[in-house]
Protein backbone atom coordinates (compact mmCIF):
# COMPACT_ATOMS: atom_id res chain seq x y z
CA UNK A 1 0.00 0.00 0.00
CA UNK A 2 1.23 3.25 -1.25
CA UNK A 3 1.14 5.68 1.92
CA UNK A 4 0.28 9.56 1.46
CA UNK A 5 3.13 12.42 1.11
CA UNK A 6 3.18 14.52 3.69
CA UNK A 7 1.91 17.08 1.48
CA UNK A 8 -1.37 14.90 0.75
CA UNK A 9 -1.74 14.94 4.62
CA UNK A 10 -1.44 18.75 5.05
CA UNK A 11 -4.11 18.97 1.76
CA UNK A 12 -6.19 16.43 3.56
CA UNK A 13 -5.94 18.60 7.17
CA UNK A 14 -6.84 21.84 4.95
CA UNK A 15 -9.51 19.42 3.02
CA UNK A 16 -7.74 21.07 -0.70
CA UNK A 17 -7.15 17.32 -1.22
CA UNK A 18 -8.39 16.74 -4.74
CA UNK A 19 -9.32 13.27 -4.02
CA UNK A 20 -10.55 13.96 -0.55
CA UNK A 21 -12.44 10.20 -0.50
CA UNK A 22 -9.92 8.90 -1.46
CA UNK A 23 -7.27 10.12 0.76
CA UNK A 24 -10.04 9.45 3.62
CA UNK A 25 -10.65 5.99 2.68
CA UNK A 26 -7.25 5.27 2.99
CA UNK A 27 -6.95 7.22 6.41
CA UNK A 28 -9.10 4.65 7.60
CA UNK A 29 -7.26 1.83 6.10
CA UNK A 30 -3.89 2.51 6.56
CA UNK A 31 -3.09 2.73 10.70
CA UNK A 32 0.30 4.43 9.64
CA UNK A 33 -0.89 7.42 8.02
CA UNK A 34 -3.55 7.21 10.18
CA UNK A 35 -0.99 7.75 13.12
CA UNK A 36 1.14 10.50 11.11
CA UNK A 37 -2.50 12.00 9.93
CA UNK A 38 -3.22 12.39 14.02
CA UNK A 39 -0.07 13.45 14.80
CA UNK A 40 -0.02 16.72 12.28
CA UNK A 41 -3.48 17.52 13.91
CA UNK A 42 -2.26 17.76 16.81
CA UNK A 43 0.34 20.15 15.67
CA UNK A 44 -1.54 22.56 13.57
CA UNK A 45 -4.56 22.24 16.22
CA UNK A 46 -2.45 23.22 18.82
CA UNK A 47 -1.26 26.62 16.63
CA UNK A 48 -2.76 29.50 18.31
CA UNK A 49 -4.66 31.88 16.27
CA UNK A 50 -4.03 35.70 17.99
CA UNK A 51 -7.19 36.99 18.57
CA UNK A 52 -6.44 40.74 17.20
CA UNK A 53 -6.65 43.84 19.52
CA UNK A 54 -9.77 46.07 19.74
CA UNK A 55 -9.22 49.65 18.22
CA UNK A 56 -10.66 52.61 19.82
CA UNK A 57 -13.57 54.08 18.36
CA UNK A 58 -11.52 56.79 16.79
CA UNK A 59 -8.74 54.79 15.41
CA UNK A 60 -10.12 55.29 11.46
CA UNK A 61 -9.77 59.30 12.79
CA UNK A 62 -6.01 58.69 14.10
CA UNK A 63 -5.38 56.67 10.56
CA UNK A 64 -7.37 59.61 8.43
CA UNK A 65 -4.84 62.32 10.33
CA UNK A 66 -2.24 60.21 9.32
CA UNK A 67 -2.85 59.95 5.73
CA UNK A 68 -5.71 62.65 4.57
CA UNK A 69 -3.16 65.10 4.17
CA UNK A 70 -0.80 62.99 1.68
CA UNK A 71 -4.04 61.84 0.14
CA UNK A 72 -4.80 64.21 -3.47
CA UNK A 73 -7.84 65.08 -4.37
CA UNK A 74 -9.47 63.11 -7.29
CA UNK A 75 -10.10 65.53 -9.90
CA UNK A 76 -13.76 65.28 -11.35
CA UNK A 77 -13.79 63.57 -14.41
CA UNK A 78 -15.01 65.06 -17.62
CA UNK A 79 -18.56 64.45 -18.47
CA UNK A 80 -19.44 61.49 -20.44
CA UNK A 81 -20.81 64.16 -23.07
CA UNK A 82 -17.44 65.94 -23.34
CA UNK A 83 -16.06 62.37 -23.85
CA UNK A 84 -18.02 61.29 -26.34
CA UNK A 85 -18.55 64.40 -28.37
CA UNK A 86 -14.61 65.28 -28.40
CA UNK A 87 -13.33 63.00 -31.60
CA UNK A 88 -16.74 64.92 -33.45
CA UNK A 89 -15.34 68.06 -31.51
CA UNK A 90 -11.85 67.68 -33.15
CA UNK A 91 -13.07 66.93 -36.82
CA UNK A 92 -15.01 70.24 -36.82
CA UNK A 93 -12.10 72.01 -35.53
CA UNK A 94 -10.18 69.80 -38.92
CA UNK A 95 -13.13 71.09 -40.90
CA UNK A 96 -13.08 74.72 -40.03
CA UNK A 97 -9.33 75.18 -40.01
CA UNK A 98 -9.98 73.93 -43.98
CA UNK A 99 -12.60 76.15 -44.71
CA UNK A 100 -10.88 78.79 -43.08
CA UNK A 101 -7.68 77.60 -45.07
CA UNK A 102 -10.03 78.10 -48.02
CA UNK A 103 -11.79 81.32 -47.65
CA UNK A 104 -8.29 82.79 -46.69
CA UNK A 105 -6.79 81.41 -50.19
CA UNK A 106 -9.42 82.37 -52.13
CA UNK A 107 -9.30 85.78 -50.90
CA UNK A 108 -5.84 86.06 -51.38
CA UNK A 109 -5.89 84.50 -55.23
CA UNK A 110 -8.31 87.32 -55.43
CA UNK A 111 -5.93 90.11 -53.93
CA UNK A 112 -3.21 88.87 -56.26
CA UNK A 113 -5.88 88.41 -59.15
CA UNK A 114 -6.40 92.64 -58.60
CA UNK A 115 -2.70 92.75 -60.08
CA UNK A 116 -3.15 89.96 -62.62
CA UNK A 117 -6.53 92.62 -63.60
CA UNK A 118 -4.29 95.28 -64.80
CA UNK A 119 -2.71 93.38 -67.22
CA UNK A 120 -6.45 92.11 -68.71
CA UNK A 121 -7.54 96.12 -68.20
CA UNK A 122 -9.24 96.45 -71.61
CA UNK A 123 -7.25 100.07 -72.10
CA UNK A 124 -4.10 98.44 -70.58
CA UNK A 125 -4.93 95.80 -73.33
CA UNK A 126 -5.06 98.08 -76.14
CA UNK A 127 -1.95 99.35 -75.10
CA UNK A 128 -0.37 96.46 -75.72
CA UNK A 129 -2.52 95.17 -79.11
CA UNK A 130 -1.33 98.59 -80.71
CA UNK A 131 2.45 98.31 -79.55
CA UNK A 132 2.25 94.68 -81.39
CA UNK A 133 0.06 95.79 -83.93
CA UNK A 134 2.48 98.69 -84.73
CA UNK A 135 5.34 96.38 -85.44
CA UNK A 136 3.68 94.25 -87.24
CA UNK A 137 2.76 97.26 -89.87
CA UNK A 138 6.44 98.11 -89.57
CA UNK A 139 7.55 94.88 -90.63
CA UNK A 140 4.59 94.83 -93.39
CA UNK A 141 5.48 97.98 -94.56
CA UNK A 142 8.95 96.97 -95.37
CA UNK A 143 7.88 93.90 -97.08
CA UNK A 144 5.40 95.93 -99.40
CA UNK A 145 7.86 98.31 -100.42
CA UNK A 146 10.79 95.08 -101.03
CA UNK A 147 7.52 93.77 -103.58
CA UNK A 148 7.07 96.82 -105.16
CA UNK A 149 10.67 97.56 -105.86
CA UNK A 150 11.85 94.15 -106.24
CA UNK A 151 13.29 93.80 -110.10
CA UNK A 152 16.00 91.96 -112.20
CA UNK A 153 16.04 87.69 -112.60
CA UNK A 154 17.64 87.03 -109.45
CA UNK A 155 14.25 87.18 -107.27
CA UNK A 156 14.84 84.31 -105.71
CA UNK A 157 17.33 85.54 -102.82
CA UNK A 158 15.00 88.18 -101.93
CA UNK A 159 13.56 86.48 -98.72
CA UNK A 160 9.63 87.69 -99.76
CA UNK A 161 7.95 84.25 -99.05
CA UNK A 162 9.75 83.63 -95.78
CA UNK A 163 9.26 86.81 -94.58
CA UNK A 164 5.56 86.36 -96.14
CA UNK A 165 4.90 83.43 -94.52
CA UNK A 166 6.11 84.66 -90.67
CA UNK A 167 3.92 87.96 -91.29
CA UNK A 168 0.95 85.50 -92.56
CA UNK A 169 0.83 83.54 -89.02
CA UNK A 170 1.25 87.08 -86.85
CA UNK A 171 -0.96 88.96 -89.26
CA UNK A 172 -3.87 86.32 -88.16
CA UNK A 173 -3.24 86.74 -84.01
CA UNK A 174 -2.60 90.64 -84.73
CA UNK A 175 -5.71 90.58 -86.51
CA UNK A 176 -7.70 88.56 -83.92
CA UNK A 177 -6.06 90.83 -80.91
CA UNK A 178 -7.56 93.94 -83.03
CA UNK A 179 -10.90 92.61 -83.01
CA UNK A 180 -11.04 91.65 -79.27
CA UNK A 181 -9.41 95.10 -78.10
CA UNK A 182 -12.20 96.83 -79.57
CA UNK A 183 -11.75 100.55 -80.86
CA UNK A 184 -9.40 99.20 -83.71
CA UNK A 185 -12.34 97.62 -86.32
CA UNK A 186 -10.80 100.01 -88.80
CA UNK A 187 -7.63 97.85 -88.64
CA UNK A 188 -9.59 95.25 -89.90
CA UNK A 189 -9.94 95.19 -93.61
CA UNK A 190 -6.52 96.15 -94.21
CA UNK A 191 -5.57 93.39 -92.00
CA UNK A 192 -7.70 91.37 -94.53
CA UNK A 193 -6.07 92.55 -97.72
CA UNK A 194 -2.85 92.04 -96.23
CA UNK A 195 -3.46 88.11 -95.94
CA UNK A 196 -4.57 87.51 -98.75
CA UNK A 197 -1.43 89.32 -100.48
CA UNK A 198 0.55 86.91 -97.48
CA UNK A 199 -0.78 84.17 -98.57
CA UNK A 200 -0.78 83.91 -102.31
CA UNK A 201 3.18 85.87 -101.71
CA UNK A 202 4.10 82.51 -99.62
CA UNK A 203 2.73 80.17 -102.10
CA UNK A 204 4.43 81.44 -104.95
CA UNK A 205 6.63 79.43 -106.11
CA UNK A 206 10.13 78.99 -105.47
CA UNK A 207 11.40 80.68 -108.55
CA UNK A 208 9.97 83.52 -108.58
CA UNK A 209 9.97 85.91 -111.73
CA UNK A 210 9.12 89.45 -112.66
CA UNK A 211 6.43 88.95 -114.30
CA UNK A 212 5.01 86.62 -111.16
CA UNK A 213 5.33 90.07 -108.91
CA UNK A 214 4.13 92.28 -111.90
CA UNK A 215 1.41 90.14 -112.01
CA UNK A 216 0.43 90.22 -107.96
CA UNK A 217 1.71 94.01 -107.83
CA UNK A 218 -1.84 94.39 -110.32
CA UNK A 219 -3.85 91.87 -108.69
CA UNK A 220 -3.53 92.59 -104.94
CA UNK A 221 -3.07 96.57 -105.38
CA UNK A 222 0.00 96.68 -103.48
CA UNK A 223 0.58 99.88 -103.92
CA UNK A 224 -2.89 100.93 -102.25
CA UNK A 225 -2.07 98.33 -100.07
CA UNK A 226 1.39 100.12 -99.07
CA UNK A 227 -0.62 103.87 -98.82
CA UNK A 228 -3.23 101.82 -96.47
CA UNK A 229 -0.76 100.41 -94.20
CA UNK A 230 0.92 103.40 -93.54
CA UNK A 231 -2.08 105.20 -92.74
CA UNK A 232 -2.85 102.79 -90.47
CA UNK A 233 0.47 102.78 -88.82
CA UNK A 234 0.81 106.35 -88.61
CA UNK A 235 -2.47 106.13 -86.27
CA UNK A 236 -1.19 103.67 -84.26
CA UNK A 237 2.08 105.37 -83.80
CA UNK A 238 0.22 108.55 -83.06
CA UNK A 239 -0.62 108.93 -79.53
CA UNK A 240 -4.27 110.25 -78.42
CA UNK A 241 -4.77 113.96 -78.37
CA UNK A 242 -4.24 114.31 -74.77
CA UNK A 243 -0.43 113.30 -75.43
CA UNK A 244 -0.35 114.74 -78.92
CA UNK A 245 2.20 117.22 -78.12
CA UNK A 246 5.05 114.46 -76.37
CA UNK A 247 4.30 112.10 -79.62
CA UNK A 248 5.75 114.51 -82.43
CA UNK A 249 9.01 114.48 -80.81
CA UNK A 250 9.55 110.79 -80.68
CA UNK A 251 7.50 108.02 -82.86
CA UNK A 252 5.11 109.67 -84.80
CA UNK A 253 5.62 108.67 -88.47
CA UNK A 254 5.03 111.26 -91.22
CA UNK A 255 3.04 109.16 -94.23
CA UNK B 1 -22.11 60.34 7.79
CA UNK B 2 -23.88 60.36 4.60
CA UNK B 3 -22.50 57.66 2.64
CA UNK B 4 -23.15 55.43 5.52
CA UNK B 5 -25.73 53.29 3.57
CA UNK B 6 -24.08 53.71 0.44
CA UNK B 7 -22.66 50.74 -1.42
CA UNK B 8 -18.64 50.39 -1.89
CA UNK B 9 -18.74 51.30 -5.53
CA UNK B 10 -21.31 54.73 -5.28
CA UNK B 11 -18.29 55.43 -2.51
CA UNK B 12 -15.71 54.79 -4.48
CA UNK B 13 -17.38 56.75 -7.83
CA UNK B 14 -17.68 59.90 -5.59
CA UNK B 15 -14.37 59.76 -4.41
CA UNK B 16 -13.07 59.55 -7.98
CA UNK B 17 -15.09 62.61 -8.23
CA UNK B 18 -13.54 64.46 -5.78
CA UNK B 19 -14.79 63.89 -2.32
CA UNK B 20 -12.11 62.87 -0.59
CA UNK B 21 -13.57 62.20 2.94
CA UNK B 22 -15.85 59.59 1.28
CA UNK B 23 -12.95 57.42 1.80
CA UNK B 24 -13.64 57.48 5.60
CA UNK B 25 -16.96 55.50 5.08
CA UNK B 26 -14.57 53.00 3.03
CA UNK B 27 -11.59 52.67 5.85
CA UNK B 28 -14.19 52.74 8.67
CA UNK B 29 -16.00 49.76 6.64
CA UNK B 30 -12.36 47.96 6.36
CA UNK B 31 -10.60 49.42 9.14
CA UNK B 32 -11.51 45.66 11.39
CA UNK B 33 -10.47 43.35 8.66
CA UNK B 34 -7.58 44.87 7.74
CA UNK B 35 -6.11 45.63 11.40
CA UNK B 36 -6.92 41.75 11.71
CA UNK B 37 -4.96 40.11 8.80
CA UNK B 38 -2.38 42.60 9.43
CA UNK B 39 -2.24 42.24 13.30
CA UNK B 40 -2.20 38.24 12.62
CA UNK B 41 0.38 38.22 9.82
CA UNK B 42 2.79 40.84 10.91
CA UNK B 43 2.10 39.41 14.75
CA UNK B 44 2.45 42.55 16.61
CA UNK B 45 0.68 45.90 17.61
CA UNK B 46 2.09 48.63 16.34
CA UNK B 47 3.39 46.76 12.89
CA UNK B 48 -0.12 46.18 12.04
CA UNK B 49 -0.59 49.95 12.53
CA UNK B 50 1.90 50.58 10.18
CA UNK B 51 0.61 47.97 7.69
CA UNK B 52 -2.83 49.29 8.04
CA UNK B 53 -1.89 52.61 7.17
CA UNK B 54 -0.08 51.56 4.46
CA UNK B 55 -3.11 49.81 3.36
CA UNK B 56 -5.65 52.62 2.74
CA UNK B 57 -2.93 54.98 1.90
CA UNK B 58 -2.19 52.62 -1.60
CA UNK B 59 -6.05 51.64 -1.65
CA UNK B 60 -6.58 55.11 -2.11
CA UNK B 61 -4.16 55.54 -4.39
CA UNK B 62 -4.90 52.81 -6.57
CA UNK B 63 -8.75 53.09 -5.87
CA UNK B 64 -9.28 54.45 -10.23
CA UNK B 65 -7.37 51.18 -11.21
CA UNK B 66 -10.44 48.87 -8.50
CA UNK B 67 -12.36 47.04 -11.68
CA UNK B 68 -14.76 45.91 -9.30
CA UNK B 69 -13.94 42.09 -10.65
CA UNK B 70 -13.67 41.12 -7.02
CA UNK B 71 -15.52 42.60 -4.16
CA UNK B 72 -13.92 45.58 -2.29
CA UNK B 73 -13.59 43.27 1.29
CA UNK B 74 -11.09 40.91 -0.90
CA UNK B 75 -8.88 44.14 -2.45
CA UNK B 76 -8.92 45.76 0.68
CA UNK B 77 -7.57 42.35 2.16
CA UNK B 78 -5.18 41.67 -0.73
CA UNK B 79 -4.07 44.64 -0.24
CA UNK B 80 -3.79 44.19 3.73
CA UNK B 81 -1.68 41.05 3.00
CA UNK B 82 0.52 42.16 0.70
CA UNK B 83 1.36 45.36 3.04
CA UNK B 84 1.75 42.87 6.17
CA UNK B 85 4.15 40.57 3.84
CA UNK B 86 6.08 43.55 3.38
CA UNK B 87 6.26 45.20 7.02
CA UNK B 88 7.03 41.64 7.98
CA UNK B 89 10.07 41.79 5.50
CA UNK B 90 11.40 44.82 6.85
CA UNK B 91 11.02 44.49 10.52
CA UNK B 92 12.53 40.15 10.34
CA UNK B 93 15.25 40.83 12.12
CA UNK B 94 14.03 43.03 14.83
CA UNK B 95 10.93 40.74 14.78
CA UNK B 96 12.57 37.73 15.28
CA UNK B 97 14.63 38.92 18.85
CA UNK B 98 11.42 40.41 19.95
CA UNK B 99 9.14 37.30 19.29
CA UNK B 100 11.70 35.29 21.36
CA UNK B 101 11.35 37.25 24.39
CA UNK B 102 8.81 35.88 26.49
CA UNK B 103 8.46 39.00 29.08
CA UNK B 104 8.05 41.18 26.32
CA UNK B 105 4.91 43.30 28.21
CA UNK B 106 3.41 43.63 24.18
CA UNK B 107 3.19 40.45 23.67
CA UNK B 108 1.96 39.13 26.81
CA UNK B 109 -1.63 40.00 25.66
CA UNK B 110 -1.14 37.62 23.49
CA UNK B 111 0.55 34.80 25.72
CA UNK B 112 -2.35 34.80 27.21
CA UNK B 113 -3.66 31.27 28.40
CA UNK B 114 -6.79 29.08 29.34
CA UNK B 115 -6.61 30.74 33.01
CA UNK B 116 -8.98 28.00 34.10
CA UNK B 117 -6.68 25.22 33.12
CA UNK B 118 -4.69 23.15 35.81
CA UNK B 119 -0.85 23.86 35.97
CA UNK B 120 0.15 21.45 33.95
CA UNK B 121 -2.28 22.66 30.96
CA UNK B 122 -0.87 26.02 31.64
CA UNK B 123 2.81 25.25 31.44
CA UNK B 124 2.33 23.26 28.04
CA UNK B 125 -0.15 26.33 26.53
CA UNK B 126 2.63 28.39 26.78
CA UNK B 127 5.25 26.42 26.01
CA UNK B 128 3.37 26.01 22.84
CA UNK B 129 2.81 30.00 22.66
CA UNK B 130 6.62 30.33 22.81
CA UNK B 131 7.42 27.60 20.19
CA UNK B 132 5.18 28.61 17.82
CA UNK B 133 6.46 32.46 17.93
CA UNK B 134 9.86 30.62 17.59
CA UNK B 135 8.91 28.63 14.46
CA UNK B 136 6.57 31.47 13.41
CA UNK B 137 9.84 34.08 13.16
CA UNK B 138 11.59 31.21 11.56
CA UNK B 139 9.40 31.33 7.99
CA UNK B 140 10.45 33.51 5.81
CA UNK B 141 7.63 36.46 5.32
CA UNK B 142 6.17 34.61 2.35
CA UNK B 143 5.47 31.26 4.30
CA UNK B 144 4.74 33.18 7.28
CA UNK B 145 1.60 35.56 5.07
CA UNK B 146 0.67 32.18 3.04
CA UNK B 147 0.16 29.92 6.88
CA UNK B 148 -1.85 33.11 8.20
CA UNK B 149 -4.09 32.91 5.44
CA UNK B 150 -4.68 29.27 5.11
CA UNK B 151 -4.61 28.57 8.75
CA UNK B 152 -5.62 31.48 10.35
CA UNK B 153 -7.77 33.49 7.65
CA UNK B 154 -9.72 29.90 6.10
CA UNK B 155 -8.61 31.00 2.83
CA UNK B 156 -7.96 28.76 0.07
CA UNK B 157 -4.69 28.03 -2.06
CA UNK B 158 -6.23 30.49 -4.99
CA UNK B 159 -6.99 33.51 -2.56
CA UNK B 160 -3.39 33.08 -1.40
CA UNK B 161 -2.03 32.94 -4.79
CA UNK B 162 -3.89 36.00 -5.72
CA UNK B 163 -3.18 37.61 -2.56
CA UNK B 164 0.65 37.56 -3.07
CA UNK B 165 0.26 37.40 -6.11
CA UNK B 166 2.43 34.21 -6.67
CA UNK B 167 1.40 30.76 -8.64
CA UNK B 168 -1.00 28.41 -6.56
CA UNK B 169 1.62 25.85 -6.28
CA UNK B 170 4.01 28.48 -5.00
CA UNK B 171 1.38 29.28 -2.19
CA UNK B 172 0.76 25.65 -2.01
CA UNK B 173 4.40 24.71 -1.50
CA UNK B 174 4.56 28.28 1.12
CA UNK B 175 1.84 26.49 3.37
CA UNK B 176 3.57 23.39 3.40
CA UNK B 177 6.87 24.89 4.21
CA UNK B 178 5.49 26.36 7.17
CA UNK B 179 3.73 23.36 8.34
CA UNK B 180 7.04 21.44 7.91
CA UNK B 181 8.48 24.19 10.38
CA UNK B 182 5.95 24.12 12.74
CA UNK B 183 6.00 20.43 13.51
CA UNK B 184 9.26 20.46 13.72
CA UNK B 185 9.26 23.33 16.62
CA UNK B 186 5.93 21.86 18.10
CA UNK B 187 5.83 18.06 17.89
CA UNK B 188 8.58 17.20 20.43
CA UNK B 189 6.18 18.58 22.80
CA UNK B 190 4.07 15.90 22.61
CA UNK B 191 6.32 13.22 22.73
CA UNK B 192 6.03 12.37 26.47
CA UNK B 193 2.43 12.55 26.60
Amino acid sequence: MKHLEEAELVEHYYEESANMGESERHLKACPVCAKRFAELCRVLDAVDTPTAPARKEDYVEQIWQSIGTSLPRYEKPKSNWFRFYRPLGWAAACVLLVAVAFVAGRKWERKQGSSVAVAVDPQARQRVVIVVLGDHLDRSERLLVQLNHAEGNDLSALPLRSEARELLASNRLVRQSAMQAGNLSNVEASLDRLERLLMELSNEPDSLTEADLDRLRQEMNTDGLLFDIRVLRSRVHSPGPEQQSASTATKGVPI
Amino acid sequence: MRWMEESDDSIRRAILSGDKEAYKVLMARYTQIVFRVAYRITGNESDAEEAVQEVFLRGYQSLAAFQGRSSMSTWFYRIAANCALEVVGKRRPEAQSRIAEENDPERSEVQLADIKAGPDRLLLSREIEARQQAAMSELTPTERTAFVLRHMEDRSTEEIAAALNIAPNAAKQAVFRAVQKLRRQLAPLWVNT
